[in-house]
């Protein structure tokens, strides 16, 4: 489970993140609102294909959420029981398996953007996106969330390890969560505080400069296709 | 996006104080996700990340609290690995367990709310423990309904069914989770709040 940015040249790393954005709004809104055997038969090859335009191939895209796959397949099944005769409806099921099939192309499409986006566009876009102060808080505070998540992951990983060394594993589940949850939080108040002087040490403000972000004929076309499939949505 | 040059508007200190706060404990939720033990009731594994939910609203309050966990909904849309077992990106937003997402900042506002009440926030070492674990209850409920509603709209199923599959089997660790965070609270090691 890496799903992250992969450097490289694809189409998709060429757009501008706010066209990327809009190609998955676009995108959900078809799905959700044509979730047909032929609206999806239409969405389909977009969704195939978008992983590849990331550089990344569809079988690495799926891989990525191999978690939910059980729940996918599983929800059909339940769907179409019954609590009596006739047991098992095939009409709820086939209803359920299009919702399913849904989210694997959804899942495909949001693949395609994390592959092909790094957090300094992203950061920016949503600076972009939401106004004024809302969205440079917002976009600070990403960005800090993509830096800190490894080090407190490495702080509970070290906790975890230091609870496990003191024979943690024989003690109750209630206790080692609290043990580690201890560890992590008090690691964590301590960052905070040192994050928020260093910020303050560096004037941080409202208004700092933000990379530039330009929109070239491709993201026009991108978000051409996005405002489409908007449209097939909205005149469903 | 055009340069600004009018000059620096500087973030005050307490803002900047909780900006910090929200942000770490947001990827605090997001490294949570990555912890997982063995549930003693439930083949499901139990993960902290709820956790982290609880933490926020009961450390950061109903406001920041919030913040911080509509940050962590945020990170993990544009692509920051912190969902449940490293997932990212809108689609697991959009996924059968988005709604989980979604309910994270309420409930961890609600937590905050029922915790310190309207009027500043409180240590939580100061709050009594039927208040705390109202707090969370009610955060609970408010995320297993999140997630309930979610996988019923996405996977077309019905509230019943949806509850069966998407939601009781991990309520059970629930109340370890609620345990642990109460004995957080009490713990001589934190000395911050």
């Amino acid at each position: 489970m890496t799903l992250a940015y992969r450097p490289g040249d694809g189409v998709l790393h060429r757009l501008d993140p706010r066209s990327k954005l809009a190609l998955q709004a676009g995108f959900a809104a078809a799905a959700f609102v044509h979730t047909t055997a032929p609206g999806l038969a239409v969405l389909t090859p977009l969704a195939v294909f978008a992983p590849r335009l990331a550089g990344a191939s569809v079988r690495d895209a799926l891989g990525e959420f191999r978690v939910i796959a059980p729940f996918l397949l599983a929800s059909p099944l339940v769907a179409g029981l019954r609590l009596g005769e006739p047991w098992f409806e095939v009409a709820p099921a086939v209803h359920t398996a299009l919702a399913s099939y849904r989210v694997l192309l959804l899942l495909l499409v949001a693949a395609a953007y994390v592959y092909s986006t790094p957090v300094r566009d992203s950061r920016a876009a949503v600076r972009w996106l939401l106004p004024g102060k809302l969205g440079a808080a917002t976009g600070v505070g990403v960005a800090l969330v993509f830096r800190f998540l490894p080090v407190l992951q490495g702080d509970l990983a070290a906790r975890r390890d230091a609870v496990n060394a003191r024979l943690g594993g024989e003690r109750s589940l209630r206790e080692r969560i609290r043990l580690v949850g201890v560890g992590g939080l008090g690691r964590a108040l301590s960052r905070a505080d040192r994050l928020a002087v260093a910020l303050r040490a560096r004037c941080f403000a409202w208004n700092p400069t933000s990379p530039p972000l330009s929109y070239g004929r491709r993201d026009w076309l991108a978000t051409g296709v996005a405002a489409a499939l908007g449209a097939a949505a909205a005149l469903a | 996006m055009s340069v600004e040059t009018d000059g620096v508007e500087l973030v005050g200190d307490e803002t900047v104080e909780n900006i910090a706060r929200a942000a770490v404990f947001a990827a605090l939720t997001g490294a949570m996700a990555y912890v997982s033990f063995p549930n003693p009731v439930s083949p499901v594994p139990v993960t902290m990340q709820v956790l982290g939910v609880f933490l926020a609203g009961l450390y950061l309050g109903p406001v920041w609290g919030g913040a911080s966990m509509s940050l962590y909904v945020a990170a993990g849309a544009v692509g920051a690995p912190i969902y449940a077992g490293g997932g990212a990106g809108l689609g697991s937003l959009l996924g059968p367990f988005g709604g989980y997402l979604w309910a994270y900042p309420v409930a961890a506002a609600l937590t905050g709310l029922v915790a310190h009440g309207t009027s500043g926030l409180v240590d939580p070492r100061q709050v009594g423990v039927p208040r705390l674990v109202a707090a969370m209850v009610a955060g609970t409920v408010l995320i297993y309904a999140g997630g309930t509603v979610g996988y019923a709209v996405v996977e077309n199923v019905g509230l019943v069914k949806a509850f069966g599959l998407a939601a009781a089997a991990f309520i059970p660790a629930e109340a370890f989770k609620i345990a642990a965070a109460i004995g957080i609270t009490r713990s001589d090691q934190l000395n911050a709040a």
